[in-house]
């Protein structure tokens, strides 16, 4: 792996706790069918991302306000680790650009900076609505955007969508390794590395630069 | 196996010469009873070029310095370590613990440097997974079976436990050592020596020693007077395993009342780890049976169990429990 320039975070799951429930009622009244009952928000989101991605079309405001509503009150029950914002000030002291790209509203976001994780500590921000779509978009705005080179790119992530998306996109995949049965499995997607806590992320990046040096 | 080139020179300084030279491609081979098992495992972090202490003459040996207390050097066996009558005159619990390293044939060939400075024995590790330590990214400790050999104290990306049982011990003396370097000789304390995960070189060890510097001697200081030592440990099997959880214990003791303590637990955490909320609870007590439950419920307060060895913890309070309980019984 080459030493890294940055990374980009995607708050749901890398950064914070979220609940489930809202994202399976988005699903439910924007595309119906059985409602799905994983109790890990992050499952729930990737989901929701897929059904969004799959439908391929573009919401019409009362969904839209629907969405971005219950998207808000995932972010209101959501609890950002305890690791976040020591692991985040020692990355940027080690001269890591930190980025949010991410498939939430840009409503959802800003609520979330504001509310759990001071945005000072990231040089841009991506959303859906910046990035004008889901899942890879995001990322590829955030790449292009700050000149980073996807090969010196990381983006952390605990479900196997989000693996792939980030090989999609040509960034190093890092497991947030939050629930060990779940770990193991998603270990088997070859992710590009796998941490337990964000505390471990600053050593990482120092890992790799020494052993690029 | 890869091919390896071995070295044999009869000097310090030129076993850093040629440990300079081939950089972290290079390794000390003394004992080999834990770097001839990671060529065999055809580890990718495996040296290629061997650098063998073995032929220097003033490496192996142990003998009582001017103060009182008693030197080591390195290439010293386990087995002449568990026979020395100087240290079990001097330091009986540190032979109790060195008889308890591992089998008798396998002391024989193991040195005091290479028991200090052994790699971790995860089972991933050693079965050529790519792990943080092998060149990869991942511990698969942490998310695989970890009741055995993984920290139940947190970890730094690799949550393998330090297996060394020499240091637990002998940071219960205060020992320290001594490093040579091409920039001369290095002095450090034992909990310096290993401090837990580090990087060195680009590389995740347990210990501090660079790749072209080598450990070359242990210095235990006199025993303190009324000191009282106990060294105990838990292992899967009686006869050789590495610790699940041990504990060295040193109290120094005037009148029944204890004066200084130096509590280290070893094979739960990536390093020795001294417990020292319990030491300091400890110092000024009288020694009595009534201690250890107190000791104990402070002890290990910021544990951090993987999902299958949150047992570790019970054991280590469990030696915990029963170290005090024999010491105040001797009392």
């Amino acid at each position: 792996m080459h030493a890294i320039e940055g990374i980009l975070f995607e708050p749901v799951g890398c950064l914070a706790e979220f609940p489930a429930e809202p994202f399976h009622e988005i699903a439910t009244r924007l595309f119906g069918g059985r409602r799905k009952t994983s109790k890990s928000g992050s499952r729930a989101y990737w989901h929701l991302l897929n059904l969004i991605e799959a439908a391929d079309r573009k919401l019409d405001p009362s969904e839209r306000e629907m969405v971005e509503s219950l998207e808000v009150q995932a972010v209101d029950g959501a609890s950002a680790y305890d690791d976040v914002v020591p692991a985040l000030s020692e990355l940027k002291a080690i001269g890591t650009r930190l980025l949010v790209a991410s498939s939430l509203s840009n409503a959802a976001v800003t609520r979330f900076l504001e509310r759990s994780v001071p945005r000072e500590h990231f040089s841009a921000m991506w959303s859906r609505d910046n990035a004008g779509g889901v899942k890879a978009l995001p990322l590829r705005s955030a790449l292009h955007c700050a000149s980073l080179n996807p090969e010196r790119t990381m983006f952390l992530t605990d479900t196997a969508e989000g693996l792939k998306v980030a090989k999609s996109v040509g960034v190093q995949s890092i497991l947030m390794m939050n629930d060990p049965d779940e770990a193991k499995r998603l270990a088997m997607h070859d992710p590009a590395g796998g941490i337990v806590s964000l505390y471990e992320l600053p050593d990482f990046v120092r890992l790799l630069a020494a052993r690029n040096a | 196996m890869k091919n390896i080139s071995i070295y044999r020179p009869s000097t310090v300084e030129e076993a850093i010469q040629l440990l300079s030279r081939h950089g972290t491609e290079a390794g000390v081979y003394a004992g080999g009873t834990d770097l001839l098992i990671r060529l065999k495992n055809r580890l990718k972090q495996a040296p290629t070029y061997l650098v063998d202490v073995k032929k220097i003459d003033n490496l192996r040996y142990i003998k009582e310095d001017a103060k009182g207390g008693v030197a080591i050097g390195t290439a010293t066996k386990l087995s002449e370590m568990a026979d020395s009558e100087l240290l079990q005159k001097k330091y009986p619990m540190l032979v109790q613990a060195i008889n308890m390293i591992s089998s008798p044939e396998l002391r024989n060939a193991s040195t005091l440097g290479g028991d200090l400075l052994q790699e971790v024995w995860c089972q991933y590790l050693r079965g050529g997974y790519s792990c943080w330590r092998n060149g990869g990214y991942l511990c698969y400790g942490a998310i695989g079976d970890n009741s055995y050999y993984h920290s139940a104290m947190g970890g730094r990306l690799c949550y393998a436990v330090y297996p060394g049982d020499a240091a637990t011990a002998l940071i219960a003396f205060d020992a320290r050592v001594k490093l040579a370097t091409p920039g001369g000789v290095k002095e450090l304390s034992m909990e310096q020596l290993v401090p837990g995960d580090m990087m060195v070189d680009g590389r995740i060890q347990s210990h501090v020693v660079r790749f072209n510097e080598i450990l070359t001697e242990v210095v235990i200081p006199p025993p303190k007077p009324g000191v009282r030592a106990s060294f105990e440990k838990l292992r899967p099997r009686g006869v050789w395993d590495f610790a699940m959880a041990s504990l060295a214990m040193s109290l120094q003791v005037r009148d029944k009342t204890i004066e200084d303590a130096r509590v280290v637990f070893g094979g739960i955490s990536g390093k020795p780890l001294r417990e020292t909320h319990v030491e300091t609870f400890l110092k000024g007590k009288t020694l009595a049976a009534d201690l250890s439950d107190q000791a104990v419920s402070i002890a290990l307060a910021n544990a951090a169990p993987l999902k299958y060895n949150s047992t570790k913890i019970d054991m280590a309070k469990g030696l915990l429990a029963s170290g005090l309980a024999k010491m105040s019984a001797v009392a």
